[in-house]
C-alpha cells in the first residue's frame, strides 16, 4: 500500500496522537477523549465535565485504574467519598469519585495544581459535606495523602465538636507525632512520626480498636471508647467545630482524601498500594 | 502573612458567599479581632470576573493570628 503522507497528517489533525496497546496516555490532550473502562470512573468524569472542569487523559487513566484497584480489593463498596484531587481546578477537585453525593466546596485560600490542592497556614478548608452521622458506631475510616512535610500546631482532617467534646479527626505531624481520634472523646491517640508526607489513614472496624497507618506502616493499634456521631461534616485542611474551621489550618498540599465505612488492617494496606500506584502514575508520589 | 482587611460590615457581606460554583469566602479574625481575607492568585482571577471584584481593592495588612485554643488532650 503506498504511503500517502497526506493521510498521516490528515489523521493526526483530526484525531490527535494515536494510543497503541500497552502505552500510557501522557500528553494526548484534554477531555473529549475519555478512556474509562469502568462505569463509575466514567460517571465521575461526567461530573467533572458538568461542573466545568476537565481532566487530562493521564488523569482519567489513573482514576480509572484507581477505581478498578479499589474494587478488586473490595474497598470501593465501603467508601462514601473519595476525592482524587485531579483536574487542577476547584470544579474538578470538589467532585466525589464514589458518587454524586458529598460534592465538596472550597473556602477561599486554596491553590489547585496537577499535584493537588494546597491551603495556606492561615486560611482555607475543604467542606466535604459528608456528615459523620452517615456512619455506624465502630465503622468509619478516613484518610488523606499529603505531599508536604511540615510540622505545625494544626490539625488536618476531620471533626472535633468542642460543645460535645468528641469527634473524628487526625493530625499528620504535630508535636512530633501522628495522631487523632475516631468516634471518641479525648485523650487523643498518637504515635511518633517525623514526616507529614504520605498516605495517612485511621479506622474503626467493628470494634473499639483504632488503627492508624502512614503509608504501609501501622503506627497506631489501640482502643478508644466509642461515642455517638456529632452531626458535623468532615473538613479537609482544618477540623470542623460545629460549622467553624478550628484548631488551625493545615498548610499542606493534599493529593487525595477519602471517608468511608470501617476498614480492616488488610484493607488499609491494600488501599495504600492502590493509592501509591495512583500517585505514581501521576508523577506526584512522595 | 499579608491579607485583605475587612470591616465588620464587609465581613458580614461576604462571609460564606460563593464566588464560583465551588468556592466561597471564608474570613478569619486576627489577634486584634480584625477580619482578614486570604486569597490565592487563582482565587483572585476567579473573583475578578464577579460581583465581588471589589474585595480585590480592599486594604491589606500583616496578619497576626490569634493564639489557637489548645486542642483538648
Amino acid at each position: 500500500m503506498p504511503d500517502f503522507g497526506i493521510f498521516r497528517g490528515f489523521n493526526d489533525k483530526l484525531f490527535g496522537n494515536k494510543l497503541y496497546a500497552g502505552q500510557l496516555p501522557t500528553q494526548l490532550g484534554t477531555v473529549g477523549s475519555i478512556v474509562a473502562s469502568d462505569v463509575d470512573a466514567q460517571a465521575f468524569f461526567n461530573r467533572v465535565i458538568a461542573a466545568g472542569g476537565n481532566l487530562s487523559l493521564l488523569e482519567q487513566y489513573a482514576v480509572n485504574q484507581l477505581v478498578l484497584d479499589l474494587k478488586s480489593y473490595s474497598i470501593w463498596s465501603k467508601m462514601k467519598a473519595i476525592y482524587p484531587m485531579v483536574g487542577s481546578s476547584s470544579a474538578a477537585c470538589a467532585q466525589n469519585l464514589k458518587s454524586s453525593s458529598f460534592t465538596g466546596s472550597f473556602s477561599s485560600g486554596w491553590t489547585f495544581a496537577s499535584t493537588g490542592i494546597k491551603n495556606t497556614s492561615s486560611s482555607g478548608f475543604f467542606e466535604t459535606n459528608c456528615n459523620d452521622n452517615n456512619f455506624a458506631n465502630n465503622s468509619i475510616s478516613f484518610g488523606c495523602y499529603s505531599r508536604t512535610n511540615i510540622s505545625l500546631t494544626t490539625y488536618d482532617f476531620g471533626i472535633y465538636n468542642t460543645s460535645l467534646g468528641r469527634g473524628t479527626w487526625m493530625r499528620l505531624l504535630n508535636l512530633g507525632g501522628f495522631g487523632g481520634g475516631v468516634q471518641q472523646a479525648p485523650p487523643e491517640i498518637g504515635a511518633s512520626n517525623s514526616d507529614s508526607r504520605g498516605f495517612f489513614q485511621m479506622s474503626k472496624n467493628g470494634s473499639t480498636t483504632v488503627l492508624g497507618y502512614r503509608n504501609s506502616s501501622q503506627l497506631i493499634n489501640t482502643t478508644s471508647t466509642t461515642t455517638n456521631a456529632t452531626n458535623t461534616t468532615f473538613y479537609l485542611g482544618a477540623l470542623n467545630n460545629g460549622g467553624t474551621a478550628a484548631f488551625g489550618f493545615s498548610g499542606k498540599e493534599f493529593a487525595m482524601a477519602y471517608i468511608g465505612d470501617g476498614l480492616s488492617a488488610t484493607d488499609m494496606t491494600n488501599y495504600d498500594t492502590a493509592v501509591q500506584a495512583f500517585q505514581t502514575t501521576l508523577s506526584r508520589q512522595v | 502573612m499579608i491579607g485583605y482587611i475587612l470591616t465588620t460590615e464587609q465581613y458580614e457581606q461576604i462571609q460564606g458567599q460563593y464566588y464560583s460554583p465551588s468556592q466561597f469566602f471564608n474570613c478569619v479574625q486576627d489577634i486584634n479581632n480584625v477580619w482578614f481575607l486570604f486569597l490565592s492568585d487563582q482565587d483572585k482571577q476567579e473573583i475578578l470576573q464577579t460581583e465581588w471584584a471589589w474585595v480585590l481593592e480592599l486594604p491589606t495588612g500583616e496578619y497576626t493570628p490569634k493564639p489557637s485554643p489548645p486542642f483538648p488532650i
